[in-house]
């Protein structure tokens, strides 16, 4: 860690000597998601591409890598860094019921998930283990599964418990019949995440293995809410999403707008953790020349980490949904030149 | 004779490779004085000069900043109690 002295010295020789101390960054991480989960490998060949989000449903059989996904293990093993979502959400039939199975050799039947989410009126709520059914330990089974999978990966990654907490509390929770408010469903989430980390932290984990908690990052005050100390300083990671959705929206601002929360609300040791923007995505219905806003990205994250409080380490890019690529090639050609720029080399 | 004091302050812990730098060092001494003499000459006459006035620094301070990694700090300003220092990361 490179050190600046500074002394200073009046007529007579008396001296002062004070110190300060930097250290020096690794280029920030840019990377990707492709829709569905899709094999990504072809999108990412040749470019400096060189983290993945991927989403998982610990209600999955199949975590890690993911059913029929071989690909997953090539690219962790090349070097590509892992944002792996794992979600208590339920991405299955609505009626999903109880499971049954064994891991190495306990038996364990979990029971059905007992809460809704993202409950948005005039949709169907997905449903989701419920914060009870975790914190009671029903929910054993689910995470023994996914570490007896993961540990045969190969390689260390990042495990970001739930996507986004907003997006799933924003019109409260519903569980064994008993309705929560946002806040409530934050607070209840917090105390399942604790849970969840307390297990798998108990075990011997991958080298390398990091803990982060999924938000939007849309809420000032839900981020502030999921982000206490206690929890932080079992995360290694923030983590937000920044998305373009209006034709006013610039780089600079989609991508501040959390972390001038963060800085601030939150406290130092959340502020100590650097940040994965686990998804971040133009909208091309609002700003159809999605390349030139993409262009616009590494310049806005440089200066946001010259900026004081957490530093941005990885950006991936969401191409689906809101961030679908069109036209997809244009969209690509203008990732593989923004990863090519600083501070992403 | 006073000791002097002096604090230094990074514009940030962590910095991406060619980023600019800033060190702000905040420093002084109880000795040191700024001071004004104004002079204005007279003849025998009782002629005088307009008045000139000269600045000077009673026991003046002297600022060296190093760094361990060879980076080269540039003054950037000083006013006599802060000055501010660039480098490049």
């Amino acid at each position: 860690m490179p050190r600046v002295t500074v002394q200073v010295r009046d007529a007579a020789g008396h001296t002062a000597t004070t110190t300060a101390d930097y250290a020096l960054s690794q280029p920030v991480l840019g990377g990707y998601y492709l829709s569905g989960g899709a094999d990504p490998t072809a999108d990412m060949a040749g470019g400096n591409f060189r983290s993945l989000t991927q989403y998982r449903s610990f209600a999955d059989g199949y975590v890690f890598p993911g059913y029929n996904r071989p690909w997953l293990i090539n690219l962790g093993k090349a070097g590509v860094r892992m944002n792996m979502v794992l979600e208590l959400k339920h991405y299955g039939a609505a009626n999903a019921g109880p499971q049954s199975f064994r891991v190495d050799v306990t038996d364990y039947t979990v029971p059905a998930p007992s809460m809704t989410i993202q409950q948005r009126p005039g949709t169907t709520w997905p449903k989701a283990y419920g914060y009870s059914q975790v914190v009671n330990g029903q929910c054993d089974g689910l995470l023994h599964r996914a570490l007896a999978q993961y540990r045969t990966l190969g390689f260390g990654v990042n495990i970001q418990l739930a996507s986004e907490l907003d997006t799933d509390h924003e019109f409260g929770t519903t569980e064994d019949g008993k309705a929560y408010t946002w806040a409530e469903s934050d607070a209840r989430a917090v105390q399942a995440m604790n849970y969840i980390l307390t297990w798998f932290k108990a075990r011997t984990l991958p080298a390398g293995t990091t803990f982060s908690v999924g938000v939007g990052g849309f809420d000032r005050a839900c981020f502030q809410r999921t982000h206490p100390e206690s929890l932080m300083s079992r995360l290694d990671f923030l983590q937000w999403n920044a998305y373009a959705t209006n034709a006013g929206h610039t780089a600079l601002s989609r991508f501040r707008r959390t972390k001038d929360w963060a800085v601030a609300d939150l406290g130092p040791v959340a502020l100590s953790r650097p940040v994965i923007i686990a998804e971040w995505g133009v909208r091309s219905a609002e700003i159809p020349d999605q390349p030139a806003w993409i262009a616009t990205v590494p310049a806005a994250v440089a200066q946001l980490n010259a900026e004081r409080g957490p530093r941005i380490v990885q950006t991936n890019y969401f191409n689906s949904g809101w961030g679908t690529l069109s036209p997809r090639a244009a969209g690509l050609a203008a990732l593989r030149t923004a990863y090519a720029t600083r501070p992403y080399v | 004779m006073a000791t002097p004091t002096a604090t230094a302050a990074l514009s940030a812990s962590v910095y991406t490779p060619g980023d600019q730098m800033l060190l702000t060092v905040t420093y002084s001494d109880a000795d040191t004085r700024p001071l004004t003499v104004t002079i204005v000459v007279t003849d025998a006459q009782g002629n005088s000069s307009a008045p000139v006035k000269v600045t000077a620094v009673i026991d003046p301070l002297t600022l060296t900043v190093t760094d361990d990694s060879g980076r080269t700090w540039t003054r950037v300003s000083d006013n006599g109690s802060v000055a501010v220092y660039r480098a490049v990361a």
